[in-house]
């Protein structure tokens, strides 16, 4: 273990000086609380996707390190209930403080171990802490955690203004390791400076108690300093912890006034900052950086509609194959949402089921998860399908998609005259959810739709009742409608231009073509690919399958043993079989 | 090279008769900007210049349409596309010439069945002016004729490229291939929906102002003229088509069972 840390621990008291006084700097020029953005999103849900762990006894973990890992995984949903029992009689203020420390042993085991799983352990934590985070809080966890002489510990306590508060941890270096072993309850003597990784983990809580009191401007300059001085360190263990850092800062760009739509927004100045970001992440081979990196500028493409560019990035990165769900999640959503614009609905349909299929189904993904459903129930509908009436049942969904519902009812149906009055009654919604182009170009999906039901119905009908019944502005119309709906293959029928009316054609049997194999094909496919990507996934212990080996020979040999004994059973019960017959 | 230099180009810009006096004007502009720094907007570049720059783009746009010139036309928009997309303080958005620009621009991508790139560009529209496109004169009329594009809707098409609700006179330019394009459209449907067609009614279907028209039409469509008929030689066609799908739907359907037993080997 400490073959590992030493050469980085040598040069870290410089670093943390430079930076320090850069983030001083900062203070000054950072302006006062300025109230941008008001209100959030609906969309902004996302930001809280991470799916909650409540934090895991970091101080149980620590002090069994020899134990197997999965076990820890496995074990982690029993030790925190019973923690959380535990945690309604403690003061919130030292618990919170506990809390936040209890993730720096998990830093300091990412770091010797070179195992990005702690980090984002420690990371996990943050949605529990977030609820309880103040500036007080978070003084006294740098105020005991730091030696007051740190030039980081400073600067992080400008940040949050408490610049006065007083170190508690005594300065001499004989206590400084005590504490810190105390403080840390691992015990690891070696352990002197306080690793950069701890540094950027209260930078990201610092950040998080910007978000929270939509303090946006001073957000934005305190991150970019924090991602200036991840760039400098170009640390591994730092991956996870950057893509963090990477992702608040651009949050609070788009929270600035003036909001994205706008050509002036903050988002369109930080894209270079990004870019770099992403240039440097890809040459590091920083998978979490990259994964982010990418959803963000995705995201900040579409926000002022620059699909083509979006469309460009797309083209010219390629998106880690192992980046974390929730960014796979978020970049199939945007990806979903750039081909419906394109278009391409079948594409943009598969990207989005499998965005919704991605998303964690706790209830603080659940924007998320209603924004992807959103968009795709429309692309369902340009594509010709009726969404699932049990879509609109879900709980957590049923309120957001209320506007929805009218909509696919009046596209069921292919009343005109229904589908418009639903888009004049809800285009605010429409509108805010950004599928209000998408929607306009459902009109001949309805009109197509009416003309199937008429074609269905009846087996011949004049131009003249399709015109009234689809409300058309004249007989033309229909009869030009009519005919691109058969040339599109919508229905099977034919036309007579003399006598002005459309003749359908017998249905055939749907189990003649080759419809149901492709649907059955389809499935299989799935299925297949499901049991795949869960063989891939899974995770195997080191040197377990010898183990394996192990238990499977003894069962080979029970198994021998047990056949032996049916052999000799068989031959008892033969023998009784026999005495039967006898009898 | 000065700003006016600049200025006296644009103002002769504006009043050139002939459109290879403009086009040597304009690649003077052209390199006057260049030496201004400012054929594409600087952070420092002065606000006087940006407005030169973007009207003698938007003119050297309406001239390659007027000249026909779709290709110099595309290049143009997108030379102006970083002049709109200036926030308005740095760039006051009155006096300029952009939904004219943009909707002819939509109009292009419709003629060329770039409908993709006509929604993207729509798209971007969407979200700047919250529903305004709609209504406005000149982006309104590209939006129209793909909605009833799309669903079918030919004689609204043809009603408003002919009524001069066209609104401008470079509009017109696109109005000859759209018409072309229409009448494919409506020589494909009709090939599917109607067994047989008399010629004369023929002629008010395709548009087409003869009957000599419709039977130069239908013979270079390919179709068959019988006793005052039009019939479509490409039905019967397709029904053969069917027929012999049915040999490669049972290879697929053999092929993707192989397919499940093979994976289903690797599983179990």
């Amino acid at each position: 273990m400490p073959s590992k840390t030493p050469h980085t621990n040598g040069n870290e008291p410089v670093e943390n000086g430079v930076n320090g006084t850069k983030d001083v700097e900062m203070k000054d020029d950072a302006p006062t609380s300025l109230k941008g953005g008001k209100g959030k999103k609906s969309k902004d849900g996302e930001e809280e996707m991470t799916v909650v762990v409540p934090p895991s006894k970091a101080s149980k973990l620590s002090s069994s390190p020899g134990k197997d890992q999965e076990g820890d995984v496995v074990m982690e949903g029993e030790e925190q209930t019973a923690e959380d029992d535990g945690a309604v009689k403690v003061d919130p203020v030292t618990k919170a403080v506990s809390d936040i420390k209890n993730s720096f042993p998990l830093l300091e085991r990412a770091v010797t171990l070179f195992d990005a799983r702690f980090t984002l352990r420690a990371l996990r934590s943050i949605s529990s802490i977030r609820k309880r985070l103040t500036p007080d809080i978070l003084a006294r966890v740098i105020t005991e955690t730091y030696p007051s002489t740190s030039p980081a510990a400073k600067s992080l306590l400008v940040a949050i203004d408490r610049e006065d508060a007083t170190f508690s941890k005594p300065n001499t270096p004989e206590m400084e390791v005590d504490s810190e072993s105390k403080a840390t309850k691992s015990g690891k003597k070696e352990q002197k400076d306080i690793l950069p990784e701890v540094d950027i983990f209260l930078g990201v809580l610092i950040q998080i108690h910007y978000l929270d009191k939509k303090d946006n401007n001073r957000g934005a300059v305190f991150s970019q300093h924090l991602t200036d001085r991840i760039h400098s360190l170009n640390r591994r263990t730092l991956d996870s912890l950057s893509a963090r850092v990477y992702f608040y800062y651009s949050l609070f760009c788009e929270q600035m006034q003036p909001l994205p739509p706008s050509p002036a927004s903050p988002v369109v100045s930080l894209r270079p900052a990004l870019l770099s970001a992403l240039r440097t992440a890809v040459l590091r081979k920083d998978v979490d950086t990259q994964s982010t990196v990418i959803v963000l500028l995705l995201r900040n493409y579409l926000s002022t509609s620059h699909i083509n560019q979006a469309d460009l990035l797309v083209t010219h990165t390629k998106f880690p194959d192992n980046a974390s769900n929730n960014q796979v999640a978020r970049y199939l959503y945007y990806l979903g949402r750039i081909r419906a614009i394109q278009l391409r609905y079948t594409e943009a349909h598969q990207h989005l089921t499998a965005a919704t299929r991605k998303a964690p189904s706790s209830p603080c993904a659940a924007g998320f998860s209603q924004s992807a459903t959103k968009l795709k129930l429309v692309v369902e509908l340009l594509m010709g399908d009726i969404p699932e009436r049990a879509t609109f049942r879900d709980a957590s969904m049923e309120r957001a998609l209320e506007p929805y519902l009218h909509l696919v009812q009046a596209v069921r149906v292919g009343l005109l005259g229904e589908f418009e009055s639903t888009i004049k009654q809800h285009s605010e919604a429409f509108r805010r959810d950004g599928t209000y182009t998408l929607i306009l170009r459902l009109r001949q999906n309805v009109i197509k739709t009416g003309i199937r039901m008429m074609s269905l119905s009846y087996s011949r009908i004049s131009l003249r009742d399709i015109c009234i019944r689809l409300k058309l502005e004249s007989e033309e119309s229909a009869e030009y409608i009519v005919a691109k709906a058969i040339r599109d293959g919508v229905i099977e029928a034919s036309l007579d231009r003399e006598r002005g009316f459309m003749k359908s054609k017998e249905v055939g049997d749907v189990y003649a073509t080759r419809e149901p194999g492709e649907a059955f094909h389809e499935r299989i496919q799935a299925c297949l690919s499901l049991h795949d990507e869960s063989v891939k996934a899974m995770r195997f212990p080191m040197n377990q399958h010898r183990l394996e080996l192990k238990n499977a020979q003894e069962a080979r040999e029970r198994e021998r043993e047990m056949a032996k004994e049916i052999q000799d059973g068989d031959l008892d019960e033969d023998d009784l079989g026999g005495e039967f017959e006898g009898m | 090279m000065s700003e006016r230099e600049l200025h006296d180009l644009v103002r002769k810009l504006k009043s050139a008769p002939s459109y290879t006096e403009a086009s040597s004007l304009l690649s003077k502009t052209k390199l006057t900007l260049l030496k201004l720094k400012a054929l594409t907007p600087q952070s420092d570049t002065p606000q006087s210049v940006l407005l030169l720059a973007r009207e003698a783009f938007e003119n050297g746009a309406l001239l390659s349409i007027r000249a026909k010139d779709t290709a110099a036309f595309t290049r143009y928009v997108h030379q102006l596309t970083p002049f709109y997309e200036l926030p308005a303080d740095v760039l006051p958005g009155k006096d300029s010439q952009r939904t004219k620009v943009t909707g002819l621009y939509l109009l292009l991508l419709l003629t060329q069945g770039d409908y993709a790139g006509f929604h993207t560009e729509l798209e971007g529209l969407e979200i700047r002016g919250e529903g305004e496109a709609e209504r406005d004169r000149y982006l309104g009329y590209p939006i129209k004729l793909e909605r009833w594009l799309m669903e079918g809707s030919y004689d609204l098409v043809w009603k408003a490229m002919a009524s001069r609700e066209v609104p401008s006179e470079e509009y017109g330019v696109f109005s000859e291939i759209l018409t072309i394009t229409i009448r494919n459209e409506i020589a494909s449907c009709s090939e599917t929906a109607y067994p047989s067609l008399p010629i004369s009614s023929t002629k008010n279907l395709l548009f087409l102002d003869s009957e000599g028209a419709v039977v130069q039409f239908a013979q270079s469509r390919g179709w068959l003229i019988r006793d005052g008929r039009i019939y479509f030689p490409n039905q019967s066609l397709k029904a053969g088509a069917e027929a012999g799908n049915e040999k490669e739907l049972s290879q697929l359907a053999i092929e993707n069972t192989l397919g499940y037993a093979r994976e289903l080997e690797t599983i179990v």
